[in-house]
């Protein structure tokens, strides 16, 4: 049984200085899927996720979205394609208001759309319909740096779905999270592949990925050493290898 | 936070009608044509930071810069009129619109990569400049100047203030009409997106080098117009003041007193470092106390007021109406992240 | 054609020339490598370390180079008192950009104070060998010119062994290359910064001094360091010391050659044109510098 390819590389290779971080990985994520990457540290995670969204150039290697190379785009041109991402140590736009944080996202259109007023009734009303969903329409004129570690990882989230992708890579959503958070935002993760979206979560959390993924890549120094369902993963000899060092 | 910016405006407009009722009726009250020359100076001054505001105050890039594109658009003008015969304003438009082709190149070896190298190309932009006015002595007139026909020969020189007062104020609203416009836009979103976080923007689908391309243009043709009409207004140009490293660093300095992010930031800093240059000038003459006087007060705003004047008034105002601000305020994420490095 | 003689006279004084952009450069792409930090006051300390070379020779009638026991030392602590008081204190987000008009600041500070002590008359150190020179195949080398070299190459090579085999060197690379990793390692991450930065500061004032022995000074001169500097180091790739020395080397011997054909001013250009060049076409720079990627 193949599920059809949604995000797939191959070959994929970047090294900084002396140091390889991504050594030839070829991956493919299942579409309409909960993914996950995970990996002990320095496994090269974090560097796959900004190779594929075109922040830092691979030096070698391809990349492909549902059959379209998107190799040396770049990153606005990925997230048109319909990658959305967040980031590892959860990144907002400090000094704008929680709703314009999410408005920025929104689809530009041409020009004419982007000189005219941000603040069109349709955006806001979606923009606002977004921080609802995270329980944040309250907080909407708040400058994003004041709030919360939390409502900041929510408020980045409610950005990135604004942008309309449809698959979404998740850079440790669990990360430096309070447990409640955490059930929330994998309800979130669940009720939003149910309506259709791909993720592709990295993430430590062993708990979470093993009961949210469906299908686990393991990546050890730059290269994936085992893929499947959870169930093969937890068994795999290699992986816990990986893991002990 | 609705009632907030209600009360903003309430307070705004009033002041907002005086401060262009003084602006209007300033030739008026001015006592004598001195006083008429600082006048327009000071919007001289007001014009170009708030067109340096365009790319600093959006996109939190630091052109040093902008004082070589006023002086191109100056010379420009000059060289249009004086050498290709064109009429003073035709010869205006026309070096401004040359002046923002050539920001598209600058731009493009300037904006590709992130940060430090836009200010390392803004300063040569200004040595480079400098070094090729004072040098091509056949075509600028070298060290000696450059000498630029009068406009309104019929006029007399108070008359000849005056229009040209209004010229400047005219111009002034023309620019701070745009920073509105861009500012209340999703393209202006955009761009506050860039000076926020670059990466974070593009990952979200900004195409940050357009934009930040664009805007740079804008601000080179508002900074042309502004060099240009000075240079119709004073007559007589010298390439050690139209392209030194100083004029430029005095519009960042106004415009970061004042506050960037703020509309009328830029104005607010011209009045007060236009003003503070003039006085200096009576009072201690051509010494280089200037300069440190300049470099002491830029010091200051960027240690301890990075945000200017108008944000650390506007706050004590803030607080005054929402009391309850501070009470959503947990442990940001910049804290963690501050205490993290340390 | 020029002649032989003029042509090895140019490429020798490229190269004495190189030397001393070698050194500067180095000390500007200590302080970016550091902290992100395009010191534009660099060259203003440079210029007030030739002043203090002036000051000291008029004064006491000794040889300038003997200010070079208080200069060196008086600047480096000013660059550790600059980065612990002043630009560590700046919000890290915003850092790059508002270092940059700190230093600025700083700069035009030392330009209008040296206008005001010493007025913006142009200066010159006179020596019993500042006439003196050497034949070497028909080329004319000053004396003062070779003096200078050979301090910027000293310095130069003492700053590459301190680097390279010390403790301290090892620490302060490791703090560059990745400042996380550096402090987990029990590197005391900010006094290294400071005192790479007093490094820094130290290579102007040696190089101050051997500007003054040749050359004429002026509070504004600084002007004229800066910009072929910021060339250097972005065409050697911004954080990379080899690649600035060879940049430097390269500039600086372009300068001396196209002087002959085109005039001491218009030389001068070459330094720009590389600049927008290297950022057009290979914005990491020619020579390593890995360190540019994002900035």
């Amino acid at each position: 049984m193949t599920a059809p390819r949604n995000l797939e590389t191959v070959e994929l290779t970047k090294r900084f200085g002396g140091v390889t971080a991504l050594d030839g990985a070829s991956i493919a994520f299942h579409d309409g899927k909960i993914n996950a990457i995970i990996g002990p540290n320095g496994s090269g995670k974090t560097t796959y996720f900004n190779c594929v969204t075109g922040m830092i150039r691979a030096d070698s290697g391809q990349t492909t979205y549902r059959g379209h190379d998107i190799t040396r785009r770049p990153p606005h041109a990925i997230a048109a394609a319909g990658i959305g991402r967040t980031f590892q140590l959860c990144r907002v736009f400090p000094r704008m208001s929680a709703l314009d944080n999410v408005l920025v996202a929104a689809r530009p259109g041409g020009v004419a759309t982007r000189l005219r007023g941000a603040r069109g009734r349709a955006e806001v009303a979606r923009a606002r319909e977004w921080l609802a969903h995270m329980g944040m329409d309250h907080l909407e004129g708040v400058e994003a740096g004041n709030l919360s570690w939390g409502q900041q990882k929510l408020l980045e989230l409610a950005g990135v779905l604004m942008s309309e992708p449809e698959t979404i890579l998740l850079d440790e959503p669990a990360g430096g999270v309070n447990p409640a958070l955490i059930d929330r935002i994998a309800a979130l993760v669940r009720e939003l592949n149910a309506a259709g979206k791909t993720f592709i979560i990295v993430e430590h959390n062993m708990d979470l990925v093993m009961n949210l993924c469906e299908h686990i890549v393991v990546l050890d120094r730059g290269r994936p050493i085992a893929a499947g369902p959870p169930s093969v993963i937890r068994s795999d000899e290699r992986v816990l290898g990986a893991y002990l060092g | 936070m609705r009632s907030v910016s209600k009360a903003r405006v309430w307070l705004g407009l009033p002041v907002l009608l005086a401060g262009v009722g003084l602006v209007l009726s300033f030739p008026s009250l001015a006592p004598n044509p001195y006083l008429l020359s600082v006048g327009i100076v000071v919007l001289n001054y007001a014009v170009l930071s708030t067109a340096w505001n365009f790319m600093g105050g959006f996109t939190g890039y630091i052109s040093l810069g902008h004082g070589a594109l006023a002086g191109l658009g100056a010379y420009g003008t000059a060289l249009l009129i004086t050498k290709a015969g064109m009429p003073s304003f035709a010869a205006l438009f026309a070096a401004t619109a040359i002046v923002a082709l050539l920001a598209i190149p600058l731009g493009f070896a300037a904006l590709r990569v992130r940060g430090a190298s836009f200010v390392i190309v803004s300063i040569a932009l200004v040595l480079i400049l400098l070094l090729v006015f004072q040098s091509w002595a056949s075509l600028t007139g070298g060290s000696s100047g450059l000498v630029v026909p009068r406009p309104f020969p019929q006029l007399l020189r108070p008359e000849h203030h005056r229009v040209f007062y209004y010229l400047f104020a005219g111009l002034l609203a023309l620019a701070l009409l745009c920073w509105w416009l861009i500012d209340r836009s999703r393209f202006g979103l955009g761009l506050k997106a860039v000076r926020e976080d670059e990466d974070k923007a593009e990952s979200l689908g900004t195409p940050t080098f357009a934009y930040k391309l664009v805007i740079f243009t804008v601000s080179a043709a508002f900074t042309a117009l502004g060099g240009g009409l000075y240079a119709l207004w004073f007559g007589d140009l010298d390439p050690v003041f139209q392209f030194s490293i100083l004029s430029g660093a005095y519009m960042v300095l106004m415009a970061l007193l004042g506050g960037v992010r703020n509309l009328f930031g830029p104005v607010l800093g011209a009045l007060i470092v236009g003003i503070g240059l003039e006085y200096f000038k009576v009072e201690y003459g051509n010494t280089p106390l200037h300069l440190v006087a300049s470099g002491l007060l830029l010091a200051v705003v960027v240690m301890f007021m990075p945000d200017g004047v108008i944000p650390s008034v506007s706050n004590v105002f803030g607080r005054f109406f929402q009391p309850t601000r501070a009470s959503i305020r947990e442990v940001s994420a910049e804290q963690l992240r501050e205490e993290a490095r340390r | 054609m020029p002649s032989g003689g003029l042509l090895l006279q140019s490429v020798v004084l490229g190269l004495l020339l190189g030397g001393l952009y070698a050194l500067l450069a180095a000390g500007l792409t200590l302080y970016f490598g550091i902290m992100r930090v395009v010191m534009i006051a660099h060259s203003a300390f440079l210029i007030l370390a030739a002043y203090v070379a002036w000051w000291f020779n008029v004064r006491t009638g000794l040889d300038p180079l003997l200010s070079l026991a208080g200069t060196v030392p008086l600047f480096f602590v000013t660059g550790v008192a600059m980065q612990r008081l002043l630009l560590a204190r700046l919000r890290p987000a915003t850092l790059t950009m508002m270092s940059v008009l700190l230093t600025f600041a700083i700069a035009l500070f030392i330009e209008g104070m040296l206008g005001y002590l010493f007025t913006g008359t142009q200066r010159r150190i006179q020596l019993a060998y500042s006439a003196s020179s050497l034949d070497l195949f028909g080329a004319r080398i000053a004396v003062v010119k070779l003096i200078a070299f050979g301090l910027a190459g000293a310095a130069l090579l003492g700053l590459y062994l301190l680097l390279k085999h010390s403790r301290f060197g090892w620490a302060l690379r490791a703090t560059i290359q990745h400042r996380d990793a550096a402090r987990l390692a029990g590197i005391d991450t900010d006094r290294v910064a400071g005192y790479g930065f007093g490094l820094g500061l130290a290579t102007a004032a040696i190089g101050g001094t051997a500007l003054a022995l040749d050359a004429t000074v002026y509070p504004s001169l600084h002007w004229h360091w800066i910009g072929p500097l910021m060339a250097i180091i972005v065409v050697g790739g911004l954080g990379s010391i080899p690649g600035a020395a060879i940049a430097a080397m390269v500039l600086g011997m372009a300068q001396s050659l196209l002087q002959i054909p085109l005039g001491t001013t218009w030389a001068q250009t070459v330094f720009y044109l590389a600049l927008f060049a290297t950022l057009a076409l290979r914005p990491q720079g020619f020579f390593g510098g890995r360190l540019a990627q994002r900035f």
